[in-house]
């Protein structure tokens, strides 16, 4: 873990680092990646990875329409919206 | 007539018994919530709503199972109408447009929904401090942690301000800190409860339940919290069976899993003294003890540290400032409006968690990290699967002491991720586990982990509700609560 790589996975993240900060981050970090090598101790290269630990299909329903137009309660909850669409600065000059 | 530290089944009676109005529990219940502030166990409140609720039932008593009870809501719970801030700044100002499903199911059940518990910012810590509101004072020691994620909930069941209140457990979350502040808390098993309006952590993890001052009550909520959910993928389709029925079964013949891969030398000498008195009581109610062997628990917490940081940092893109929630006020275009919003909004464990999580998923270190440990968990969960075919339950401490002082893990993640060592297993195999109170050292609380087969919530309930008809572990109350 060094300075480029935590710049690179921050910009990933969106999250900007304050400088103050970065030197704390890049050793945690560092830190947090030497204990999970440990799992490096054990051969597993014939087992199938668990993502979910049900591991059933997901049940279908019927193909009924339920969803309802929750437009207005939605944009009502933003930081910033008019009668149709969220707002955010303007993306096309 | 008081009702601090009264179980749902007593407050049931009460009511029932119209030894005190619907109206004046909840009047009560606001007083205490007042006179304990400085618990900080409460991020937001409902009196207004909850008044009306129990002005009703006083005029349509009713006969649903939760009628009237007061229950405290942990903040990751979306409530319609009612500030949800999953214990973080960038949610400081959410007010959702809608229920999780698991509340609804509660106050469907007639509970009061007395407030908005305080917790560790998106679930993520062990100790409380990392909520943006302010720690929680642990209710048997000002300076002591109530534990995490669900602190607010543990502190405010066990200063007797409500008899019950919801929690979610995505790596002990529910269990460690029922066990700091000595009371009963399960996770079910995994798909057991919909997770549809609770905010997402890890969701190949989390897992909502129950926390109250007995096991009994918390097979009173399970009851209530179960269900199938269509509009949760993850949701089991199984019959719920009635947890109560089975509560006072005969242990005579059980056989208790004690796991001999774990390393308990260098716990401290009371924690193992406690844990064998209770194995010891098992005894005596008839139950074996069986050595069993999970050779891969060690890796539980590595693990785990590659998985939920991994889920987090997908499940935490969506807090963007665009559609809900806080947005950053420094905001010139719209990559700049993400960076800042996610930097101000989110806490420094938070940040630590979806850069760990951005790093185990990107190109040339998915496999490494990711898929390993994805693999490893298969591992974890064959060995409980193994274990339990001889075994009803497995027992181990909730945690490797009681509660420590706030400040004292410092700057270590580490350290405190090691605090949910004997808690993260069930999470990984999606077993169901639950943490009752069976002992104290230095006057502080410390709790017995019961961990259960797929499915198998009844046998841990019977095996908790045994114990408690013996011992008054449970039944203790901490002094300073006013």
């Amino acid at each position: 873990m060094d300075k480029k790589t935590v710049t690179t996975i921050s910009y990933l993240s969106r999250l900007k680092i304050d400088d103050e900060k970065e030197e704390k981050i890049i050793e945690d970090l560092d830190n947090i990646i030497k204990f999970v090598d440990q799992l490096n101790i054990i051969d597993t290269s014939d087992v199938a990875p668990l993502t979910n630990p049900l591991e059933k299909t997901a049940k279908t329903r019927k193909d009924i329409v339920t969803a309802k137009n929750l437009k207005k309660d939605l944009l009502e909850v933003a930081p910033s919206s008019n009668d149709d669409y969220f707002l955010v600065p303007r993306v096309v000059e | 007539m008081t009702i601090k530290y009264k179980s749902v089944k007593e407050f049931k009676e009460m009511i029932s018994q119209k030894e005190i109005s619907n109206k004046e529990i909840i009047q009560e219940v606001f007083n205490l919530i007042d006179d304990n502030k400085g618990l900080n166990a409460f991020i937001t409140l409902n009196e207004e709503n909850s008044i009306k609720k129990a002005e009703y039932f006083d005029n349509n008593p009713s006969e649903l199972s939760l009628a009237g009870i007061p229950i405290a809501q942990k903040d990751l719970f979306c409530t319609k109408g009612l500030r949800t801030t999953c214990g973080s700044n960038i949610l400081n100002n959410f007010v959702p447009p809608y229920t999780a499903t698991v509340i609804e199911n509660l106050e469907n059940a007639g509970c009061i929904s007395v407030g908005k518990t305080n917790m560790d910012e998106f679930a993520m810590g062990s100790s409380n401090e990392t909520s943006f509101f302010g720690n929680v004072h642990n209710p048997w020691g000002e300076n002591l942690v109530p534990g995490g994620s669900s602190g607010g909930a543990a502190a405010a069941v066990a200063a007797g301000i409500v008899p019950a209140a919801s929690g979610t457990d995505t790596g002990g979350s529910i269990r460690q800190p029922a066990s700091l502040c000595g009371i009963t808390g399960i996770k079910p098993t995994y798909g057991r409860i919909s997770r549809w309006g609770m905010i997402a952590f890890a969701s190949s993890l989390d897992q909502a339940g129950p926390m109250a001052r007995t096991a009994e009550d918390c097979a009173i909520l399970l009851n209530e919290m179960c269900s199938h959910d269509e509009k949760d993928t993850t949701s089991l389709d199984e019959t719920v069976p009635n947890f109560q029925e089975n509560l006072n079964k005969p242990l005579k013949g059980k056989k208790i899993g004690i796991v001999k891969d774990l390393d308990l030398s260098n716990l401290d000498n009371d924690v193992v003294e406690v844990f064998e008195n209770s194995l010891k009581e098992f005894q005596s109610l008839g139950a074996d003890l069986v050595d069993i062997s999970l050779p891969n628990l060690a890796l539980s917490v590595p693990t785990y540290y590659v998985v939920a940081p991994a889920e987090c940092s997908s499940n935490l893109s969506r807090f963007d400032g665009v559609k809900f929630g806080r947005r950053s006020e420094h905001t010139k275009d719209l990559e700049e409006l993400y960076v800042n919003t996610r930097s101000e909004g989110f806490g420094d464990e938070v940040k630590r968690r979806i850069l760990i999580g951005s790093y185990v998923l990107s190109a040339g270190y998915y496999d490494a990290y990711y898929k390993k440990a994805q693999q490893v968990r298969r591992l974890i969960k064959n060995d409980f699967e193994n274990a339990f075919s001889n075994v009803d339950v497995i027992m181990t401490p909730t945690t490797r002491g009681p509660a420590f002082e706030i400040g004292s893990k410092g700057n270590d993640p580490i350290q405190m991720y090691l605090e949910d060592l004997f808690t993260i297993s069930a999470n990984l195999a999606g077993l169901p586990a639950l943490s009752l109170p069976n002992g104290f050292i230095d006057n502080k609380p410390i709790g017995l982990q019961i961990i259960g087969n797929f499915l198998d919530e009844s046998s841990i309930l019977n095996f908790a509700h045994m114990y408690q008809s013996e011992t008054n572990w449970h039944m203790h109350t901490p002094e300073g609560i006013k």
